[in-house]
């Protein structure tokens, strides 16, 4: 295939395209400007790829045709449609594979792919805002790994590469990363050298925090009273409830330990980075202008410990429910850990928070003859920098919230709440797990709170956009790679 | 202690009452409908005297919906501050959202059949997150337009990223 590509001016679309010629010419004609090292003209991806994609069919298609009575009595017909099954499936994944080719091009990488109806994906270098290389379960027993662009406004199947060789995708990342970002970025390039970690959480903590949480401890309360409910009164008819209950117990020691293995946190040059998974790693960055807001989650029992997790919101990382994604997660700061780490955690996040400085105002008393036992942790703070919520007594939720990326405040008021002359205070952020409402204050001071942050988000925008002049192109050079590089809301929309 | 959902240092424009009557005619419908059914269903099978009972019930529903429309309608209102957008509403359930102009993403202007028909439009302003709850339905086109474009004109001068 010839270099030239048609002036990509939009991040991505179908475009029809003439039949690909499948000998890509290597070119012995001279060129004016020589061609970057590891520039490619309509590369494939690595053979293996649509066996790693496929891994799961061929097992199902296999363990069906094991399983399945009336077919290993005829054990012929089994044989012709596992080899069927197999051969289409290998045909399948062999003809995509063959008609899904990448380049670079100038301004862009771009992706072909489909045999039936043909796809051509373009993503400009300057709207891709981070890369990663990610190794799957299966992916990583072969050797291979997987490219990971995340596009401004896209989903995150948008910007997916798969499969290369491992060192391949390194040499790409950084390739790709000197495209998008210029030379600075790949000079400081978090993944090259993998940082000192500044902390690890052990897998047997990871252990003890899961099965001293609130559900799982539930859970496991629950089964214990089922199992003696059956044994000794002979009482059955509760015993299709053990199913959810083992889930219950089951599920989050899986989520935590496996998903949670590992748990490392390191400093890089473009923010805190963390690495956590057993089979499937996964790596996070937390650009530090782009922190909205945390969580800080206790249940019941980690109170008694001093262990608490910490949850992020961050600009862009949480799925756009446009595209159907459900990855809400936000980032995970700290699965676990004691109140000595995570106050380090939170001065790394923003320096200069203390919240044990901060002044907290309780809800009032009267709001007993609403929640009998909650009213005791309902309050609310704030500094010149954030302001912070706390509710729930069984699991309390502490949420931080930075005046200037306040969204926007809302006071509102029910009819019961109304009789006890209370309101609630609602700190509007960007999707994430951050949850700021100040529930059931005196009306008076709810009124007081709303005015005061309106003022103090509109001060915090005002001092910040002075100080760091955010503002600016969509894709500034910027100098340290860690300044906000958010876009003007248009700019964002555009991309979309 | 009404001023705290409605701040008296700014000066609050009520919305349209034909809000109201767009409601009304849309309550009408539905609960014309229900009364339909009640007394078909009712009367076909107890008899028709609890049919009109039941008649009687839904026509109490309605000029029971009829009173809160109206008042529902007039809690309606909305301010213009220097950097802020102000939206105030509810009588049971009352609430006051503050929406910095900066942080709009879009605004929207939408007008369904019937509220085209009574000649009002309803503005909603987006921010980066959907709690963000600043709709002011019943506006008179003219006002949609003028709010739209002053927003629009706002928000690309206070814009601010994430």
């Amino acid at each position: 295939m010839t270099e030239p590509t048609p002036g990509p001016t939009g991040p991505a679309g179908p475009v029809t395209e003439p039949t690909p010629s499948s000998t890509p010419s290597p070119t012995a004609e001279p060129q004016t400007a020589p061609p970057p090292a590891g520039e490619k003209t309509g590369a494939r991806l690595h053979p293996l790829t649509p066996f790693v994609k496929g891994w799961g069919y061929f097992v199902v298609a296999a363990v069906a045709m094991v399983n399945n009575e009336s077919l290993r009595t005829n054990l012929e017909l089994a044989g012709i449609g596992l080899l069927a099954v197999l051969v289409g499936g290998i045909l399948l994944g062999a003809l995509s594979w063959w008609f899904t080719k990448w380049q670079l091009t100038d301004e862009a990488i771009r992706v072909d792919s489909g045999f039936l109806f043909r796809r051509t994906r373009i993503i400009r270098f300057d709207r891709i805002q981070a890369i990663d290389v990610a190794q799957p379960f299966v992916a990583r027993l072969f050797g291979m790994a997987e490219l990971r662009m995340d596009v401004a406004g896209g989903g995150k199947s948008d910007g997916k590469l798969s499969y290369f060789t491992y060192d391949e995708a390194g040499k790409l990342r950084s390739l790709l990363l000197l495209r998008a970002k210029g030379q600075h970025a790949v000079e400081h390039d978090p993944q090259q050298p993998e940082p000192e970690p500044l902390l690890v959480v052990p897998t047997s903590r990871l252990l003890g925090a899961t099965l001293l949480s609130s559900t799982v401890v539930a859970s496991v309360g629950g089964l214990v009273w089922l199992i003696v409910a059956t044994t000794v009164l002979d009482f059955h008819i509760g015993l299709f409830a053990g199913l959810p209950l083992l889930l219950g117990v089951v599920q989050p020691i899986w989520k935590q330990v496996v998903g949670n293995h590992g748990f490392t946190l390191s400093e890089t040059h473009d923010g805190l980075r963390t690495k956590r998974g057993l089979f499937d790693v996964q790596r996070q960055t937390v650009p530090p202008g782009r922190v909205q807001g945390l969580l800080i989650t206790e249940p019941l029992i980690w109170r008694l410990i001093g262990w608490s997790r910490v949850e992020l919101d961050i600009a862009g990382l949480v799925g756009n429910p446009a595209d159907g994604d459900d990855a809400r997660e936000g980032a995970q700061l700290l699965p676990v850990g004691d109140r000595a780490e995570v106050a380090g955690v939170l001065a790394r996040v923003l320096p200069g928070l203390d919240l044990s400085r901060i002044e907290m105002h309780q809800a009032p008393e009267r709001v007993k003859w609403l929640r009998p036992i909650g009213w005791r942790y309902l309050a609310y703070g704030a500094d010149d920098q954030v302001l912070v919520t706390v509710r729930g007594w069984v699991s309390r939720q502490t949420s931080v919230v930075l005046h200037h990326k306040t969204q926007s405040v809302a006071l509102s008021q029910g009819p019961i709440q109304r009789r006890f002359r209370l309101a609630n205070v609602a700190i509007h952020t960007p999707l994430g797990p951050t949850n700021a409402v100040a529930l059931h204050q005196d009306v008076n001071v709810a009124a007081a709170l709303v005015t005061a942050q309106a003022d103090r988000a509109r001060e915090a925008r005002r001092t910040a956009a002075s100080s760091a002049a955010v503002h600016t192109q969509p894709n500034p050079p910027s100098p340290d790679g860690s300044s906000s590089s958010a876009a003007s809301p248009a700019d964002d929309s555009s991309a979309m | 202690m009404d001023d705290l959902f409605a701040p008296s240092d700014v000066s609050w424009t009520p919305v349209s009452p034909k809000l109201a009557a767009v409601r009304r005619v849309n309550a009408a419908i539905i609960f014309g409908v229900l009364a339909i059914v009640a007394l078909i269903a009712l009367g076909m099978s107890l008899g028709w005297t609890y049919g009109v009972l039941g008649l009687l019930v839904v026509a109490g529903g309605f000029a029971w919906a009829w009173v809160l429309i109206g008042r529902n309608q007039r809690s309606w209102k909305y301010a213009e501050r220097e950097d802020e957008l102000l939206v105030s509403h509810g009588i049971m359930f009352r609430q006051l959202v503050v929406v910095p102009y900066g942080r709009m993403q879009f605004v929207d202007v939408a007008a369904g059949p019937l509220e085209r028909a009574f000649g009002i439009a309803t503005v909603e302003l987006h921010t980066a997150t959907p709690a963000t709850d600043a709709k002011i339905p019943g506006l008179h086109p003219d006002e949609a337009s003028r709010l739209r474009d002053r927003l629009s004109a706002l928000g690309q001068a206070q814009a601010w990223g994430l």
